[in-house]
C-alpha cells in the first residue's frame, strides 16, 4: 500500500469502515436496512444487545437487571446516570415505555419486530424499573426485539419536542445516549460518527471517529480496501480464494457463515406473470448451482428456503430440486401457453455479483425460449420498485433478484411475506390466510419442533405459489487491517462499538 | 502546344485530398484504424470466433490462447468476439449520435444565425442551458428516469452534442451573412431558403465535418462511460464499457478483460483524432497557406 493511503487509512482513531447500503433512517421505530441499526447501535442504548462471537448471544446494555417473569412479562431495571445529550437528562423508564410503545402507536413499518407487544408498565416505585407486557408469548423477543432495532430507547422529550407527536423523526437524532453521535452525514459518500462528550456509560469506544461508507457493490469496497480507503470490508465471494491466495499486505481474511437469503421473485399481480404455470416454468428453469458457481465461484451454497442452516425452520430441501430440471420447465411453459411474446423483465441491483446472476437467469430462460431484459438498477431506484408508496411501478415489476438480511430467529424472515406486507416489502405481492396464521400461531411456539415444522410449511406454501426460486445464502468473509480488532456477530455484520486499535 | 494543353487532365479533390493525407504520416495511421474498427464493426458478425454472449463456465477468466485469442471474462465469455460486438456498439452510438446531433444542430445553427436577433438570443440560452449540463451527470439523470438501454445513450450524447455543433454552424452563418456574395444574391432576389441551402451550407459543411470526426472518440467514451456505470446498453449486450467494468471487478483474477475493454477505446481515441487533426489541417486554408 502507498504510504500515503497507509498514513490516511491509519491516522489518528479513525476507523473507515465499508457498508452494503446509505443510512436511511436513524428513527429506530422506522428502520429501513440493517445499516441503519449498525449506526444506530452507535447512537443510542438498548436493554440488551448482541454480543461479539461465533454464537448468539445477547449482554446487558443499559439494563442493569433483565428478567422474564412468565411468558407475556418480561421486567427490567435500568442502570441510573445513563444521560441523554443536548441536556435531555436522565435515562428513566418512561423513555423505554415512550420508545417501545410508539412503535405501535405510529404504525410503523416495522412494528411486527415487537410481536404482541401490549404495553409497557412503569413501575410506581423506581423511576428506573418497568415490566414489558406481551399480550401473548413472543419466542423472538430475546433474539430480535430487544437487541436490535425496535429495542433502541429514545429520550421521550427530545422526541416530543422534534416531532409534536412522538412519530417518525427521519435521519437527525436530537439526543442520543451511546458512545458516538452523528457529525455529518453526506448521503451516498459516508457517515461520520464522533465520540458523544456527554457519554456516561460503560463502554469504552476504541475510535474518536468512525467514517462509515456506503458501496453498492463489494467489488468496489475492496479495490477501496487495497487503496488503503478502508480498514474493515467484506469481501466477495467470487474474490474470497484469491485474496486468501494473495491477501493485501498487514491484513487478516475471516470467514463466517451467512444467514442473508437470495431468490428471485416474481410478481403475482403483474398480467404476465399471473399465469401461474408460468412462473412454475421460470422456477424449473433456473439452475441454482450453474448462477452460483458463476456468481460466487463456487464458494456458497445452494439455500433450500428463507432459513439458513442452524436455524430452526431451516428444510433440508426445497421443493425444485436445486438444478432445476428443464423438461419439466417446458412442460410447464407449453401448459402456459408458450413463452411470453415479449421479453420478460429481471430487476436488479447495479453489483458485480447480481447483474452476474442475471445474466445467467437470462441465458438458462432462453433454454426454453424465454426473453429475458436485464434492469439494472442503483440502489435508490432498486429498493423502491415493489413500494405502492413510491408509485406504480411495482405493477410493471416481473422478475427481480433480492436479498434479505436476517436475524437468528426465523420470525424475521416470514414476517415481510405477510399480507400486511404487500406493496411494502412483500413485492411477489404473495397473500395466503394460512401462511399468515401460521405465521401469528408460530411467534409463540414454545415447542421447537412444532415451530420448525410450522415454517417448513410457510416456505413450501412460497415455492408452490410459484413466486420464488430460491438461491443461497451466501458466506460473510471479512477483510480488515491486522492493526483492528473487530467486534463481529456471528454473521459476521460489524458492531462497532466494540471495535479497537489492536 | 494545343495538344498538350487538352491531354492534362486536373486531378480530382478526392486525389489531392487522399494524397495529402498519405502525406501526413499521423493522419495516415488514424485513417488505417479508423478502416479496421469500421471494418471491423460492419463484418463483426462474421469475424466473431463465437457468439459474444455465449456462457461457458469451463473456461472462465482464461488468458488469451489459440481458442480465445483475447482470452475470456467471467462467465467464460469469448473477449474477442464481444470486443467485436462491443465496437459495432461503438460504432452505432457514434454515426447515429453524431448523424442526428449534427442533422439538428445544422438546421438549429442556420436559423440561429441567419434568424432574427430574438430567436438566436432564445437559442443561445437553450444551447448554453443544454451545455451546462455535465454530459454523464446528465446521463445518469434521465436513464433514472426513463431506463437504460442504447436508445436512452443515443438520446443523451445527441442532446448534450447538439449546442456544440449549432454554436459553430450559428457562428459560420453569422459571418457568410454580411459577405458580399451574400448580400449580391439577396439583391439579385434570393429567397432565403435558397441563400442558405446554395451558399451558407455549403461553407459549413466542411469545419462541422472534422469536428464529427474528432467527436467520434468523445461519443464513444461517453457510452463507454455510462454502460461502465451500468447505466448504458444493458446487459449482456457487450459494450466495451461493460467489458471494462467486469474486468475491473474482477481484475485480482485476470487483467485480459480490462486489457481487452481499454484497449480498443485508446485506438478509436488515436485513431479519430488522428484522422480529424488530419483532415483540419487539409481543409483549413489558413493552416494550409502557412505549410
Amino acid at each position: 500500500m502507498p504510504l500515503a493511503s497507509a498514513l490516511y487509512a491509519q491516522s489518528g482513531s479513525v476507523l473507515h469502515a465499508y457498508s452494503s447500503a446509505d443510512i436511511k433512517k436513524l428513527d429506530p421505530a422506522f428502520y429501513q436496512n440493517s445499516v441503519d441499526i449498525d449506526v444506530m447501535n452507535c447512537l443510542y442504548s438498548k436493554l440488551a444487545s448482541y454480543k461479539p462471537g461465533r454464537e448468539w448471544d445477547i449482554e446487558l446494555e443499559a439494563a442493569e437487571e433483565l428478567e422474564q417473569i412468565d411468558d407475556t412479562h418480561i421486567r427490567f431495571k435500568l442502570k441510573p446516570g445513563i444521560m441523554f445529550s443536548g441536556g435531555y437528562g436522565e435515562m428513566t423508564a418512561e423513555d423505554v415505555k415512550f420508545s417501545f410503545e410508539r412503535v405501535l402507536e405510529h404504525d410503523s413499518p416495522v412494528k411486527s419486530d415487537w410481536g404482541p407487544l401490549q404495553s409497557v408498565e412503569l413501575d410506581p416505585e423506581d423511576k428506573y424499573a418497568g415490566t414489558i407486557v406481551l399480550e401473548k408469548a413472543f419466542q423472538p423477543l430475546w433474539s430480535i426485539s430487544i437487541p436490535y432495532g425496535v429495542g433502541f430507547i429514545l429520550s421521550k422529550k427530545a422526541v416530543m419536542e422534534a416531532t409534536g407527536d412522538g412519530g417518525d423523526f427521519g435521519i437527525t437524532p436530537s439526543a442520543v445516549s451511546g458512545p458516538y453521535m452523528l457529525e455529518e452525514w453526506k448521503p451516498n459518500q459516508y457517515t461520520k460518527l464522533v465520540r458523544n462528550p456527554e457519554y456516561t456509560g460503560d463502554l469504552k469506544p476504541g475510535y474518536d471517529e468512525i467514517r462509515i461508507m456506503p458501496m453498492d457493490d463489494e467489488k468496489v469496497a475492496e479495490r477501496a480496501y487495497e487503496a488503503g480507503d478502508l480498514d474493515y470490508t467484506q469481501l466477495t465471494l467470487s474474490s474470497l480464494a484469491n485474496y486468501k491466495a494473495n491477501p493485501p499486505a498487514n491484513t487478516t481474511i475471516e470467514e463466517y457463515p451467512s444467514l442473508y437469503y437470495v431468490w428471485v421473485g416474481m410478481n403475482l399481480e403483474n398480467d404476465t406473470l399471473k399465469n401461474e404455470n408460468l412462473r412454475k416454468a421460470i422456477q424449473y428453469a433456473i439452475n441454482v448451482p450453474q448462477i452460483l458457481d458463476a456468481a460466487y465461484f463456487g464458494e456458497a451454497a445452494p439455500s433450500t428456503g428463507l432459513i439458513a442452516p442452524g436455524l430452526i425452520g431451516h428444510r433440508a430441501q426445497s421443493i425444485v430440486p436445486p438444478e432445476g430440471n428443464l423438461d419439466t420447465a417446458r412442460a410447464y411453459l407449453e401448459k402456459a401457453g408458450g413463452a411470453p411474446s415479449q421479453p420478460i423483465t429481471i430487476d436488479t441491483l447495479n453489483a458485480t455479483t447480481w447483474k452476474t446472476i442475471a445474466e445467467v437467469i437470462q441465458a438458462q430462460l432462453g433454454q426454453i425460449g424465454i426473453q429475458v431484459q436485464v434492469n439494472v438498477q442503483d440502489t435508490g431506484s432498486f429498493y423502491t420498485l415493489g413500494m405502492e408508496s413510491e408509485g406504480d411501478r411495482w405493477k410493471d415489476m416481473q422478475l427481480v433478484i433480492n436479498r434479505f438480511s436476517m436475524l437468528p430467529d426465523p420470525f424475521y424472515a416470514t414476517s415481510w411475506f405477510t399480507t400486511e406486507q404487500v406493496g411494502v416489502w412483500n413485492w411477489e405481492r404473495f397473500s395466503n390466510p394460512e401462511f399468515d396464521r401460521l405465521h401469528q400461531a408460530a411467534l409463540s411456539e414454545a415447542d421447537a419442533e412444532k415451530r420448525a415444522a410450522m415454517y417448513h410449511e410457510m416456505q413450501d406454501m412460497m415455492e408452490e405459489s410459484g413466486a420464488y426460486r430460491f438461491l443461497t445464502h451466501e458466506g460473510s468473509p471479512v477483510m480488515f487491517r491486522d492493526d483492528v480488532e473487530t467486534a463481529l456477530r456471528p454473521d459476521a455484520r460489524p458492531l462497532y462499538l466494540g471495535f479497537k486499535p489492536a | 502546344m494545343g495538344d498538350v494543353a487538352t491531354t492534362y487532365k486536373q486531378p480530382s479533390a478526392l486525389c489531392i485530398y487522399a494524397r495529402q493525407l498519405a502525406q501526413n504520416p499521423m493522419g495516415l495511421m488514424g485513417a488505417i484504424l479508423v478502416l479496421i474498427i469500421v471494418g471491423i464493426a460492419v463484418f463483426g458478425p462474421w469475424l466473431a470466433p463465437y457468439d459474444p454472449n455465449q456462457i461457458m463456465i469451463g473456461p472462465r477468466m482464461g488468458p488469451p490462447s489459440a481458442a480465445h485469442w483475447l482470452g475470456t471474462d467471467h462467465l467464460g465469455r469469448d473477449l474477442l468476439s464481444r470486443v467485436i460486438a462491443g465496437g459495432r456498439i461503438a460504432m452505432l452510438v457514434a454515426f447515429v449520435t453524431l448523424g442526428a446531433a449534427m442533422t439538428v444542430g445544422l438546421a438549429l445553427g442556420l436559423i440561429a444565425g441567419y434568424g432574427p436577433k430574438w430567436l438566436d438570443n432564445i437559442l443561445l440560452l437553450v444551447f448554453d442551458a443544454i451545455r451546462s449540463f455535465p454530459v454523464i451527470v446528465f446521463g445518469l439523470a434521465v436513464v433514472t428516469l426513463i431506463g437504460p438501454s442504447l436508445y436512452t445513450v443515443i438520446l443523451v450524447v445527441a442532446i448534450t452534442s447538439i449546442p456544440i455543433y449549432a454554436r459553430i454552424v450559428r457562428t459560420q452563418t453569422q459571418t457568410l451573412r454580411n459577405a458580399e456574395f451574400i448580400l449580391a444574391e439577396k439583391a439579385m432576389g434570393a429567397g432565403t431558403l435558397r441563400i442558405l441551402a446554395v451558399h451558407v451550407l455549403p461553407n459549413v459543411l466542411g469545419p462541422l465535418l472534422i469536428l464529427a470526426s474528432m467527436d467520434v472518440p468523445m461519443v464513444i467514451a461517453t457510452e463507454a462511460g455510462l454502460s461502465f456505470l451500468g447505466m448504458g446498453v444493458r446487459p449482456p449486450a457487450p459494450s466495451w464499457g461493460t467489458i471494462l467494468n467486469d474486468g475491473y471487478n474482477f481484475i485480482r483474477n485476470s487483467p485480459w478483460p480490462v486489457i481487452a475493454g481499454s484497449a480498443p477505446i485508446i485506438l478509436v481515441t488515436i485513431g479519430f483524432t488522428f484522422l480529424g487533426e488530419a483532415l483540419r489541417d487539409i481543409f483549413d486554408p489558413k493552416l494550409r497557406r502557412a505549410q
